[in-house]
């Protein structure tokens, strides 16, 4: 029933409210009751955000009830009647816009979202504080001090509340950023990280003699080790332990309302920060990831090709074979003897297309990545192979070595030969129009814990530039294909834990470092 | 079809492909050749090989329109039919700007392939019936004397009997005694025919009169 969950959720969110209320009012100013600090806007702000304008009734009741009972409504109930419903619309102006906006996710995923909403929350704090300033000096001539500055400080209070506490309530409230959360907390890197924020906040308000503000520095780089591992979600909660802290430190000290005031200012740039760098880390894993996806889609795109391209020449050689069979049958007598030995070629050729099918099932199958220990011989054995396939009969040496004994190699069979099918193609290309072109593939020991090889040919290999920019997307020398042969490559091999260079020198040559198996 | 002497080179590297291609080809009375790239292909290549090559796009080595490419610069005019297991845009274009008679894509089907063999031979017999008739007609002007190779020059610029007479210090009865000769020499009926068949010879006769 819609009714009883309205009634529950302002159930819920009142006693929050006063709660927040209560606890962050700290060093009043003033016949106003300004606090430099104020967090509970930020939860009428995402309430209304999250839940619907049509909360906006039960805010203004809950800003009355908050402040009838911590301050006793100290400008008579009829004037706090008229505060509390000029703060709630401005709260509600500040959902309503955000919820306005398209493409706005609550959750904060993208550096747009963030400077919406602290944009949003300036502008909307700025109005609510100039209006309820101006009624309250309306009402009681006898507060009258300076306007401009009760409504600065009004501002600074509730702007630095809502920036530092809603974006906590929003990953809070977010399915997708709470998983991720869950999934960080349980790195053994998690807790030396919030240990270390607690530690430096610890400093600054206890450890270190004279003013807070003075070591307040220190917490950027704890938050920046932070943001960089956990992206916004890492963030947001060293961000909580700061607030936590600093509102136990202000408390505890007894802090003045001017140096309050500073310190939350400090903790909004530190809060801005770090929810910038969060995000900002976050759309790059999600960039990369987006190219690792669409790379894996081009290997398989290529694949396919290749295969498609397979499966066609048995298709072709098993039509003319049963046409020529027909035309035998039709010819009879002499011609029928012929029948048995293109009836054999027939199956054979049947045999070749399953085998092709085979392959791209293969394939598939390994479209994730599945290590297994494979014997280094096994892969020399498929170099070999796959260059004596690749190279045909364009007269190019061929030759493969490995080192006697080598452990095996913990990798996806079928991708790493996809990436020496790729940079064996490669070499054969770079020798093209070439006389006497050589192709040599060495597999050796390369550290105690991976194998070299080195795929090599003795043609004019690459300049330092070309070097640096071969491995990019759609960088190609070839006139065929896009160009992402050695980008897929790259990204294989990178999967595997292992690395793909361009050696520089005066000669094609690439190394390829993959892990052994682990040993025992 | 044995007959007309044409024969289909089939080039691809797919064993299968081309032992296939080339019974089919044969039970169905082509003469065939078959070669498994473009390199040995061209080792056997003789001047006087008529026919069809059917070359697939994608050989190791040389492709299919650089082989192509190597025979026209060989002075071969030997009409081409790609085959190709990539039915790309690509591909296609590549073939035809290469002028390939036609572009068919793996797997096909035994008309398809005739009907490119059809049109290739077409084009070569229509070919080799233009090199028979310029044959001939060098034939023809060979019987010709050096005298009567001269007045055909310049009759072929459309000078009068009493002119070439000047211009070669005979008298113009003699000319005309000439005219006569070469006109059955050549079998031609008249001045007309005489200039016609001189202007499509005059490479052939300034050829050999330099050299002779």
């Amino acid at each position: 029933m819609p009714a009883a969950r309205y009634i529950r959720d302002a159930a819920v969110f009142a006693p929050c409210y006063i709660m927040l209320d209560w606890a962050s009012y700290i060093a009043p100013l003033g016949p106003y009751n300004i606090t430099p600090w104020n967090p509970q806007p930020a939860l009428a702000i995402v309430w209304m955000l999250l839940g619907g304008l049509h909360h906006l009734p039960v805010v203004a009741a809950t800003v009355f009830l908050a402040d009838v009972l911590i301050r006793h409504a100290p400008a008579g109930v009829a004037v706090t009647l008229l505060t509390s419903a000029v703060l709630a619309a401005a709260y509600g102006a500040i959902a309503w816009f955000l919820r306005s906006q398209p493409r706005f996710h609550p959750g904060l995923s993208t550096t747009r979202d963030l400077t919406l909403f602290a944009t949003a929350t300036l502008a909307g704090t700025a109005a609510g504080g100039a209006l309820f300033v101006g009624v309250l000096t309306a009402a009681e001539p006898s507060f009258a001090g300076s306007f401009l500055e009760a409504w600065l400080r009004f501002w600074t209070g509730d702007a630095v509340g809502v920036l530092v506490t809603a974006p906590l309530l929003l990953v809070a409230t977010d399915g997708e950023r709470r998983r991720a959360l869950a999934s960080l907390a349980r790195r053994p890197e998690a807790a030396l990280q919030m240990g270390v924020v607690a530690a430096s906040v610890w400093l600054i308000f206890a450890g270190l003699p004279g003013d807070p503000s003075r070591h307040f520095y220190l917490l950027f780089i704890p938050l920046i080790w932070v943001a960089l591992r956990g992206g916004m979600e890492g963030a947001t909660v060293a961000l909580g332990i700061v607030q936590l802290g600093v509102v136990l430190g202000m408390h505890s000290l007894g802090v003045d309302w001017l140096p309050a005031v500073e310190l939350q200012a400090l903790v909004a740039a530190l809060t801005l920060t770090g929810l910038y760098l969060g995000i900002i880390v976050d759309e790059r894993g999600r960039a990369a990831e987006s190219l690792r996806q669409t790379l894996r889609l081009a290997a398989a795109g290529e694949m396919a090709g290749a295969i498609a391209h397979e499966v066609n020449q048995p298709l072709t050689a098993l039509s003319n074979y049963g046409r020529s069979a027909l035309m035998l049958l039709e010819r009879g007598g002499e011609g029928a003897a012929q029948l048995p030995s293109t009836i054999g070629k027939m199956l054979s050729e049947a045999e070749r297309a399953s085998d092709v099918v085979r392959r791209l099932r293969d394939f598939f199958r390994a479209g994730t990545t599945r290590l297994e220990p494979v014997p280094a011989t096994q892969l020399a054995a498929a170099a070999e192979r796959i260059g004596r396939q690749v190279i045909g009969a364009s007269g190019v040496a061929f030759s493969v070595r490995a080192e006697p004994g080598l452990p095996p190699l913990y990798v996806d069979r079928l991708q790493i030969e996809l990436v020496l099918r790729n940079l064996i193609a490669n070499a054969v290309e770079a020798l093209h129009d070439r006389n006497a072109g050589e192709v040599t593939v060495a597999i050796g020991r390369q550290g105690a814990s991976h194998l070299r090889l080195v795929i090599a040919d003795n043609g004019p290999g690459l300049d330092p530039e070309a070097r640096l920019r071969i491995f990019e997307p759609f960088v190609s020398g070839k006139s065929t294909g896009m160009g992402l042969g050695l980008a897929i490559s790259r990204a294989i091999v990178e999967a595997h834990d292992g690395t793909l260079v361009a050696a520089s020198g005066a000669h094609g040559e690439f190394h390829l470092d993959l892990p052994c198996a682990p040993t025992g | 079809m044995r007959a007309n002497g044409l024969t289909v080179y089939v080039v691809d590297d797919d064993p299968g492909v081309r032992d296939s291609l080339g019974l089919m080809l044969g039970l169905a009375g082509y003469r065939t050749a078959l070669f498994a790239d473009a390199e040995s292909f061209l080792a056997a290549w003789r001047p006087e090989w008529s026919g069809c090559l059917v070359a697939d796009l994608r050989l190791p080595g040389k492709t299919g329109v650089e082989l192509q490419a190597a025979l026209r610069e060989r002075g071969a005019s030997l009409p081409v039919v790609i085959i190709t297991a990539h039915g790309d845009v690509p591909s296609a274009r590549t073939a035809f700007q290469a002028e390939a008679v036609d572009f068919i894509e793996k797997p096909f089907d035994v008309e398809q392939v005739k009907a490119a063999i059809g049109k290739a031979f077409d084009r070569e017999s229509r070919r080799l019936a233009r090199e028979r008739e310029r044959a001939a007609d060098a034939e023809r002007l060979a019987q010709l004397t050096l005298r009567e190779r001269e007045v055909l020059e310049h009759a072929a610029r459309g000078l009068h009997a009493k002119e070439i007479a000047a211009a070669l210090g005979i008298s113009p009865r003699t000319v005309e005694v000439h005219k006569t000769h070469i006109m059955a020499k050549l079998g031609v009926r008249n001045v007309a025919e005489l200039v016609r068949f001189a202007l499509a010879a005059e490479p052939d006769a300034k050829g050999r009169a330099g050299s002779g």
